[in-house]
């Protein structure tokens, strides 16, 4: 048996390497089971399991961070080991346990399955892990599937309401439409990447099968047998990823998915899979389609060209749609959905540097920013949403502004942590959001994006309107209906001091954490410089 | 005393903590919030008071300097320190909050622990930003400002509270928004967030006039805004009328006075190429604002609107004084800010003291005070003289400085004219004061309900103090303040006149 092991090719395997991606794994399957069989009153064991699988896979995350071994791939180059990945991993679970913490309560109140919740839960965050850590188009895809299919159902959650089930219906449809997308961009690419090698005797004559490996993209662009179907590749890829970060103009779903899905479900989605959309969207345009000097340097000088003028106008249309019609939104839950569309368009500002970064120490710069701003977007949004849910009580009745009138002084906790991730969305000072966008300007303005960036702050100020409104609806308006204050069970309060002291933290003090995702980033120059050797070898 | 600007900066919110905690306490009462927050607020003047002790006394260099890192990957120190130009500013920040407070004794019924903790976050912010040398931290304390301010009015303000709270809000956020875009690019260019360092670095390699054109701008819009210079006001006086009597006296006392001080501080000294070649454009908009402020108050119907039009008339002078580029002028300008402070902030006290009493404003419904308001009467007129800039009292000596200085500038070849068109705005200042001191204070009692005001009481004459004192020490005996900020003026105002790119400017008058 063994003897047969070693004669076949055995693909480089490093299983240590994707730890945090099986335990998370693994802690669902046992999710799954305990709750088949546990009685319903032993129902909180499910969260407990899961909330412990996320806890060992963040140690393991930081584990593998901190012992980084000198081979940064495994699976034969599909997944790979670099800080780009372990910044997200530790977004995702992140944004796994505050949902958990936030949900655990609306999912015990509305006598729905804790079990399948939280194991959909875990392998949403399996499907967001491989995202980010997949150094291989097929990768992204499954992590994206995975991803997808388990927030489909989480979105639809709420089987007995007609608005949580419209909400997965159209999450699924277009969902679906928009995995095809990313699919046939892939295939495009996969064809447009054969090259021709040369045979013995130095004239071309082998025709190599074309790669779904980053890497190996970047180094054959050079060299591709057929540039349009690059660019026609890379675009459907764009249509694909713009609809999972939900930019415009690819955003329609968005609106209507994120305030039909229960409001824990929501602020997952608008935290997580936006964030594992970006690791994959970055992980591919980035260090796939590089700026590359080749022999028709002129072509793939070009590609790179385009993609990034294309996102800059996208950041455009995203951050300036995403605020203008948030203003005239009349539920909180759809104000935040179109707030969420705005933000990322101003990750899309610092994606832009990224991109047209030819540094690798400001490209680093400028990836470490977005990485940095969906963190504390992560932390501000999940918050609001913790607030937001324990307002609107079970069945998410209470999700209008108006319900928000008035309550100010009544629930001064609830309102003042409101208040505080307001003005965190709206990046004022002393909070995550004021540094987040600090990050991603400044990276647009290094690379000399002046006239994006004036877009994105006059956004911002647009976007006071409808921040302050709510405020201005909590504690300048008396209230007209009768209101006691709801209240917050402990997991919930947990999670809101979590994300209160985060908001702060990384508004006052970012330091530490821009300093663990910088110094991390850089090593990423290793793939950089792989894939730049290899286009400049093939030459 | 190492660290004793940050101890400044954190007395307040300590003072906001000790307010959140008391709360807490089973045994708590309403009225105890107020002296919690007197008791913060007088420690922190205290406190202030040793600043004296060194700021300005020896030269222009900067004292009480704290500088550590404070965000590494992007360079932004926590880099705090005084020097002339911003000391008296942080004096007069940390006299005007106790004053504040006692003012809000017993107009402040409702949310009383959220009103007191909000007073003592804006103090510290306000603070904060005369402090501050580091542009980042500079512009994130310039910021937080706004926040308390918002809640200030929108909580506690009057009718149009909302629609005056939002538009302070929008208006300040929009200006200063555009000058993060500005800091931000010096960063990229000179790779530093720190003033010190920077002034060197633009010494050592000037901006280009485009970098320093656009900079200059964005800058400028953020300060003009919060000034507000003509035609950026239209925020004021609604923010003015709507805000709480204390609100308006911060608002008018210290609030304004970011605007000028980031002009002087930041403006002049980083962009000196740019800000002689704005300064013609931008004594118009001040004389257009110093006319245009004094005539529109006027005309108000509404006493505290009357004071708030006359703020921007005040300030226009201020923004005159600065881009005259003389040393007079400059001084003059600064010390006409801490007149404003304490002259229109005790106007406002005034205004505060007849609403609490009458509810309304509106100078129709008063007349003949003086009959039942002796003390009351008396100290409004001395306030509102020294307003004017009657001499022997703060708003002359300003006001002389800034005209002498307008007239000796060579920032435009028309000096004189701007000069004489300045000098029409303190007779417009005389003109909308005594009239209506004529139609509240003087003349018979018209209506009934005036006839059995009661005088101030023991409280508020102990608030007004203090200021009536300042108003006729710093009219008659300037030297004391004017000393200690002249080498630091004089070092911003050198760098104007003789900036390493252009130097055809010369000093037209020194005086000594």
């Amino acid at each position: 048996m063994s003897s047969f092991f070693a004669q076949s090719m055995m693909p480089i395997i490093s299983w240590s390497l994707i730890a945090p991606e099986v335990i998370i794994c693994i802690a669902a399957v046992v999710v799954m089971l305990v709750d088949a069989f546990a009685r319903p009153t032993q129902r909180w064991i499910s969260g407990g399991i899961s909330m412990a699988g996320l806890i060992i896979a963040a140690i393991a995350t930081v584990f593998l961070w901190a012992n980084g071994t000198a081979s940064s791939d495994a699976f034969n180059g599909m997944i790979v080991l670099d800080e780009l990945r372990l910044g997200f991993t530790l977004i995702f679970l992140l944004v796994a346990g505050l949902t958990l913490l936030i949900s655990t309560v609306w999912v015990h109140g509305e006598q729905l399955p804790a079990g399948e919740f939280h194991s959909l839960l875990l392998f949403a965050t399996v499907g967001m892990m491989f995202m980010a850590s997949g150094n291989d188009l097929v990768i992204i895809f499954l992590g994206l599937e995975i991803l997808s299919i388990a927030t489909y159902v989480m979105a639809g959650f709420r089987r007995t309401d007609v608005r949580s089930n419209e909400s997965s219906l159209k999450y699924f449809i277009l969902g679906s439409f928009s995995s095809a997308f990313l699919l046939y961009g892939i295939a495009l690419v996969y064809g447009a990447t054969s090259i021709a090698e040369p045979g013995p005797d130095g004239s071309f004559s082998r025709i190599v099968a074309g790669t779904t490996n980053i890497a190996e993209i970047a180094s054959r662009i050079g060299q591709a047998q057929y540039p349009a179907l690059l660019y026609a590749g890379a675009a459907m890829m764009l249509v694909g990823f713009g609809f999972k970060i939900a930019t415009a103009p690819f955003h329609i779903w968005t609106p209507d998915v994120y305030e039909g899905a229960p409001t824990p479900v929501t602020a997952f989605m608008a935290a997580g899979p936006k964030a594992a959309g970006f690791a994959s969207f970055i992980r591919v345009f980035v260090f796939g389609l590089p700026f590359v000097v080749s022999a028709s340097g002129a072509v793939n000088g070009n590609l790179h060209q385009a993609w990034v003028n294309t996102l800059v106008v996208m950041a455009v249309l995203t951050m300036t749609l995403g605020n203008v019609v948030a203003i005239v939104q009349n539920n909180v839950k759809r104000m935040l959905a179109y707030s969420s569309i705005a933000h990322a368009g101003y990750a899309l500002v610092g994606f832009v540097a990224a991109g047209a970064a030819t540094d690798p120490t400001q490209r680093n710069n400028a990836i470490t920013a977005v990485v940095f701003y969906l963190l504390t977007y992560a932390v501000m949004n999940i918050g609001a949403f913790a607030v937001v849910q324990v307002i609107a009580r079970s069945g998410d009745r209470r999700t209008a502004i108006e319900d928000y009138r008035g309550i100010g002084f009544e629930s001064p906790v609830l309102a003042f942590s409101l208040s505080l991730f307001m003005l965190s969305l709206l990046g004022m000072p002393l909070t995550a959001g004021f540094m987040g966008k600090i990050m991603v300007f400044g990276a647009a303005i290094d690379q000399k994006y002046y006239g994006l960036v004036i877009v994105g702050v006059l956004n911002s100020a647009v976007s006071a309107y409808y921040y302050l409104r709510l405020i201005i609806v909590m504690f300048f308006g008396e209230r007209t209906m009768a209101w006691s204050a709801p209240r917050i069970p402990a997991s919930v309060a947990l999670a809101l001091v979590i994300t209160v002291l985060g908001v702060l933290y990384l508004g006052i003090f970012p330091g530490r954490v821009i300093n663990g995702l910088q110094t991390k980033i850089d090593s990423q120059i290793f793939t950089e410089d792989f894939s730049r050797k290899g286009a400049k070898d093939a030459k | 005393m190492p660290n004793l600007l940050t101890i400044l900066i954190l007395l307040p919110v300590a003072g906001a903590l000790v307010l959140v905690l008391y709360s807490f306490v089973s045994s708590r009462r309403e009225e105890h919030y107020r002296w919690l927050a007197l008791i913060a607020t007088v420690a922190t003047f205290a406190v202030s008071l040793l600043l004296l002790r060194g700021a300005g006394v020896s030269g222009a260099e900067f004292r009480f300097e704290e500088n550590v890192s404070w965000i590494g990957a992007i360079g932004a120190r926590y880099h705090l320190a005084v020097d002339g130009a911003s000391l008296w500013l942080v004096l007069l920040t940390t006299l005007l909050m106790p004053i504040a407070i006692l003012s809000s004794w017993t107009s402040i019924r409702k949310r009383q622990l959220s009103y007191y903790a909000f007073l003592l976050i804006l103090e510290a912010a306000m603070i904060g930003v005369f402090v501050s040398l580091d542009l980042l931290l500079f512009y994130l304390f310039f910021e937080a400002s706004l926040i308390p301010m918002f809640f200030l009015i929108g909580i506690w303000g009057g009718e149009r509270r909302i629609y005056a709270a939002v538009k302070f809000f929008i208006y300040t956020a929009v200006g200063s928004l555009l000058m993060l875009v500005g800091i931000i690019a010096i960063y990229f260019i000179y790779r530093s967030f720190d003033y010190p360092t920077l002034l060197q670095a633009m010494t050592a390699s000037p901006l280009t006039p485009r970098a320093e054109y656009w900079l200059f701008l964005a800058f400028a819009l953020a300060f003009f805004i919060k000034v507000p210079l003509f035609p950026f006001h239209t925020w004021l006086p609604d923010a003015h009328t709507e805000a709480p009597t204390a609100g308006s006296v911060i608002l008018a006392g210290v609030l304004l006075k970011l605007g000028t001080y980031g002009l002087l501080r930041f403006n002049l000294a980083l962009f000196p190429n740019a800000s002689r070649n704005w300064a013609p454009v931008i004594i118009t908009l001040a004389i257009i604002g110093i006319i245009y402020g004094a005539l529109v108050a006027m005309v108000q119907p509404d006493v505290k609107r009357l004071v708030a039009y006359s703020s921007v008339s005040h300030m226009g002078f201020v923004v005159l004084g600065l881009f005259s580029f003389t040393e007079l002028g400059m001084q003059g300008a600064l010390y006409q800010m801490l007149n404003h402070g304490v002259s229109t902030g005790a106007l406002f006290l005034f205004v505060g003291f007849i609403y609490e009493r009458r509810h309304t404003r509106m100078i129709s419904e008063f007349g003949g005070l003086a009959k039942p308001m002796p003390w009351f009467s008396t100290l409004f007129v001395i306030a509102s003289l020294s307003s004017i800039g009657l001499p022997f009292l703060n708003g002359f000596v300003g006001e002389f400085l800034i005209l002498i200085g307008m007239w000796t500038s060579t920032a435009v070849s028309w000096s004189w004219i701007a000069t004489m068109l300045a000098t029409t705005g303190v007779i417009w200042a005389a003109v909308y004061m005594l009239w209506m001191l004529q139609r509240v204070v003087f003349g018979p009692v018209t209506n009934d309900e005036n006839a059995r005001l009661s005088d101030l009481n023991n409280r508020e004459t102990v608030l007004l103090l203090p200021l009536l004192f300042l108003m006729l020490f710093m009219g008659v005996y300037p030297r004391v303040f004017l000393d200690r900020s002249r080498a630091s003026v004089e070092t911003i105002r050198a760098r104007v006149n003789a900036s390493p790119a252009g130097g055809s400017y010369t000093t037209a008058v020194r005086q000594d």
